[in-house]
């Protein structure tokens, strides 16, 4: 009791306590314009472990903007929740990836936690839109509220167990009606020769979006003529699902499903595995984005090094109409809005743009795309040669690049400005080079959807009721737990929880926005 | 036990020590400013426990307020404007309440049918063994499920019970025949599976405490009633059941104040298109418009309703525990 004398005791408990007082008057601090000049918050996604703040990458990247870079790098599976958090927090960063389709952010934005970009960014070079239709699709309500991080403007595709296709003596579709027949026959036909019928044709995951999220579902409605999204029908516009080419499209998908040409568990399988029963050999269709035939090659290759080649790609198909409609993507995944909780004049928001216009230069793009040249990378004609992979400081840029960086492009991104990576071989190759080939193709016969950058007020209060409403009736409906009638009634139900007003604002607001 | 030759001090009856409550209540109060001074020390030590849970559990109340008002983050606690009962008003007449309620209430129902006695069995069980090792490792190999998170537990369902490799799914299929049943998907299976889960999951670690309760009854009790001649099942219901009574009460108490909460983790994870009408509860809803949507006022009105019902509750029980002949919690 020497030691710990009541006196001590008194002072110890008396310290937690006050410290436990401070560490909640905390927080208010405000850290004021002038201050955060020399220095950039961002936030945005991560997809592996997070780059070290002091790390090579990030100094390149701090030297050619000249400012310090304080990123927060959030996992990317969580990022829409953090997003949200964050946009409810008192510390939303300069600069922010977000969706800023998403109703929190339109609610932030519209209430003015978010600089108004349009009409401010063709004064650098760099931050320019260079897509008309993208920089369109990336609006809120006629405003931009970000600078637009490019993708492929279409990247919709059909991936096939090419040596089944060959065993079975079957060609590549052309056709709604030749996917059909092959999913049959790599059904019903054993085309991995165990003698067991064991396999099915399209393999489908557990959905994580709703409707009109380039789901596979969504990708075939497009196909039976149905719009993507939006569409005008007698001069106005109406929803999707509310055609008779979706319920002509999931007729068809639902006589699939009770035919066994779907894998079973369509409604449950996790979408990070939707690779496995395609490598496992257990079905031969993927409808996804393009790039999964490079990773569905890359995993066969892995399994066997000498016979790989089992992968083919093949394009948007033409319905039963006889016409092509392609699915097209909407050339962009989310953008970089800048927030005015520190930016708060347009100096300084042109310092900001600035800052970031020398970000997405030529110099910068690399530098976020392939890395530090003669450090990571070479470059051989066209493309990025990995070098030196096997020193770990090496490595750790490459992770850097690979798994974070790259987030930070607004003009690259995968296979798209800077250098591309050389394929590791004549299969990856060939499938790299069929991408652009196929998507100029179907871009000639692209379903856009028209009211894309329209939120209506109804969607952002209620969006989260209604939303789930249609996917849920789908999927219902495929599994044969509903009838059509019962669809139909869920669709009448979406009109009437509150539809109806969506429809008449985005009708209102389409007009206003001038088409 | 049984064996334990050494007289142990009998206990005396709990309700005798107790004075009279009046008397005692003026008593404290007079001598209130002389007791704090006298244990002032000890009160010193309370202290830190008391900063706890006004800074993290009271404090943060303030920002309930935000259930009255149109919380725009932008505008901060004070500037979002007052909109009263606006939020309360959209959730009781809004299109999800009733299913939302029926979802929570019945999921609570059937976990105080299923879940809540099962612990009370299995620890009933566990004590009448009478090879030590053999319950010792029984009671740690019940406990570990407990260790694993919600997600490895949903992970496990779904390899399990998959209509496509399912193990136990296929074992099912290939005893019955028919067509094959989607377990994990299905909305019929839904509650079921939720019930299995908790069972799985928490049984063992709730013995826990039945176990302890069970430890402390008078060996010389059971010897007595022996000596009169009470068998296995007499001796049970008349020292046993009585002996943990008081804990069950307060378990139950306890558990009432939970009613609402239907464990969001696990809801979320086997929440699927097929299965939402019957899965979405009021934590689920919570996230989906709080945190998804955004709509931070309205998930708090929602959240304040929960828990206005769950101290409700609360107190509820305690009462009828009292109406009851039982000692309450409190």
């Amino acid at each position: 009791m020497t030691i710990f004398s009541r006196r001590r005791i008194a002072v110890a408990a008396v310290t937690t306590a006050l410290l436990a007082a401070s560490a909640c008057s905390g927080g208010g601090d405000d850290k004021g314009g002038e201050a955060a000049s020399n220095e950039l918050t961002v936030m945005a996604p991560l997809f592996g472990t997070a780059p070290d703040p002091n790390g090579e990458l990030q100094q390149a990247v701090e030297k050619l903007i000249g400012k310090k870079l304080k990123v927060t790098w959030v996992p990317n599976a969580e990022y829409g929740d953090k997003s949200n958090v964050t946009l409810a927090s008192d510390k939303i960063p300069d600069v922010m990836v977000v969706n800023e389709k998403s109703p929190s952010f339109v609610k932030a934005a519209e209430a003015g936690a978010f600089w108004d970009l349009t009409g401010k960014l063709d004064k650098y070079p760099n931050l320019k839109p260079s897509n008309e239709q993208t920089a369109k699709n990336s609006q809120t309500n006629g405003k931009t509220y970000g600078i637009y991080r490019v993708r492929p403007l279409l990247r919709s595709g059909i991936v096939i167990r090419k040596d089944w296709l060959a065993k079975l003596g079957l060609k590549e579709p052309q056709t709604t009606n030749d996917l059909y027949t092959i999913a049959k026959a790599f059904a019903e036909k054993d085309p991995d020769g165990n003698g067991k019928k064991d396999t099915y044709g399209l393999i489908i995951p557990k959905w994580p979006g709703n409707y009109a999220s380039a789901s596979p579902y969504d990708v075939v409605e497009t196909w039976f003529g149905a719009p993507n999204g939006w569409g005008e029908r007698d001069g106005k516009l109406v929803p999707g699902f509310d055609t008779p080419e979706f319920l002509k499209a999931n007729e068809w998908l639902r006589g699939w499903v009770k035919e066994g040409l779907v894998n079973p568990d369509f409604a449950t399988l996790d979408s990070a595995n939707w690779n496995d029963p395609f490598v496992q050999g257990k079905g031969g269709m993927i409808i996804d984005v393009n790039v999964r035939a490079t990773q569905l090659l890359d995993l066969f290759k892995e399994k066997n090094p000498k016979d790989f080649d089992k992968v083919t790609l093949v394009g948007n198909l033409k319905g039963p109409d006889g016409e092509k409609h392609s699915y097209p993507f909407t050339g962009y995944n989310m953008v970089m809005a800048i927030s005015k909780q520190h930016v708060r004049t347009e100096d300084q928001l042109d310092q900001v743009l600035q800052t970031l216009d020398k970000l997405e230069s030529k110099d910068g793009s690399i530098l976020l795309t392939n890395g530090i040249e003669g450090r990571n990378f070479k470059v051989d004609g066209q493309y990025a040669v990995p070098l030196n992979q096997d020193d770990p400081k090496v490595k750790a840029i490459q992770n850097d690049v690979d798994k974070a960086f790259i987030q930070l492009g607004t003009r690259a991104s995968v296979g798209l400005g800077a250098y591309a990576l050389r394929p590791n071989d004549e299969a990856s190759r060939a499938m790299r080079e069929k991408f652009d080939v196929l998507m100029n193709e179907d871009l000639k016969t692209a379903v856009f959807n028209p009211a894309l950058s329209i939120i209506a007020p109804t969607a952002v209060a209620k969006g989260q009721t209604l939303d789930t409403i249609i996917p849920d009736a789908r999927i219902k409906y495929l599994s044969g737990a509903i009838t059509e009638e019962q669809l139909k009634a869920q669709i009448k139900r979406w009109y009437d929880s509150g539809g109806t007003d969506i429809v008449k604002e985005v009708n209102d607001l389409s007009a206003k926005a001038g088409g | 036990m049984a064996t334990d030759l050494v007289p142990e001090v009998v206990q005396p009856a709990a309700d005798s020590s107790r004075p009279a409550p009046a008397a005692k209540r003026t008593r404290r109060a007079r001598n209130l400013p002389r007791d704090l001074f006298r244990y002032r020390w000890l009160y010193l030590l309370l202290l830190p426990g008391l900063v706890y849970f006004v800074v993290f559990k009271y404090l943060p109340m303030y920002g309930l307020t935000i259930a009255f008002k149109d919380y725009v983050p932008f505008l901060g606690y004070s500037g979002s404007e007052w909109v009263g009962l606006k939020h309360f008003q959209e959730l009781f007449t809004g299109p999800d309440f009733g299913r939302l309620l029926f979802n929570t209430l019945l999921l609570a129902l059937l976990t105080i049918v299923f879940v809540f006695p099962a612990p009370i069995v299995v620890a009933l069980l566990l004590n009448e063994l009478r090879v030590n090792v053999l319950k010792r490792s029984v009671q740690s190999l019940v406990y570990i499920p407990h260790f694993l998170s919600w997600t490895i537990v949903a992970s496990l369902t779904y390899l399990l019970f998959s209509v496509d490799f399912g193990v136990i799914a296929n074992w099912i299929h290939g005893i019955v025949g028919g067509q094959k049943t989607d377990y994990v998907a299905q909305a019929d299976w839904f509650r079921p599976l939720i019930v299995l889960q908790l069972l799985w999951k928490q049984t063992g670690w709730g013995t826990i405490i039945y176990l302890a309760a069970l430890a402390g009854v008078d060996s010389q009790l059971y010897e007595a009633a022996r000596v009169d001649g009470a068998g296995r099942w007499r001796q049970f219901w008349h020292i046993t059941l009585p002996a943990i009574r008081p804990t069950i009460v307060v378990m139950a108490i306890l558990t009432s104040g939970h009613l609402m909460d239907s464990g969001f983790e696990q809801i979320w994870l086997m929440t699927t298109s097929l299965n939402r009408d019957v899965a979405d509860v009021f934590d689920t809803f919570v996230y989906y418009i709080g945190i998804t949507q955004g709509s931070f006022s309205y998930a708090t009105a929602v959240g304040l309703f929960k828990g206005v019902v769950g101290v409700v509750l609360i107190f509820g029980s305690n009462l009828l525990a009292k109406r009851l002949g039982q000692r309450g919690l409190f």
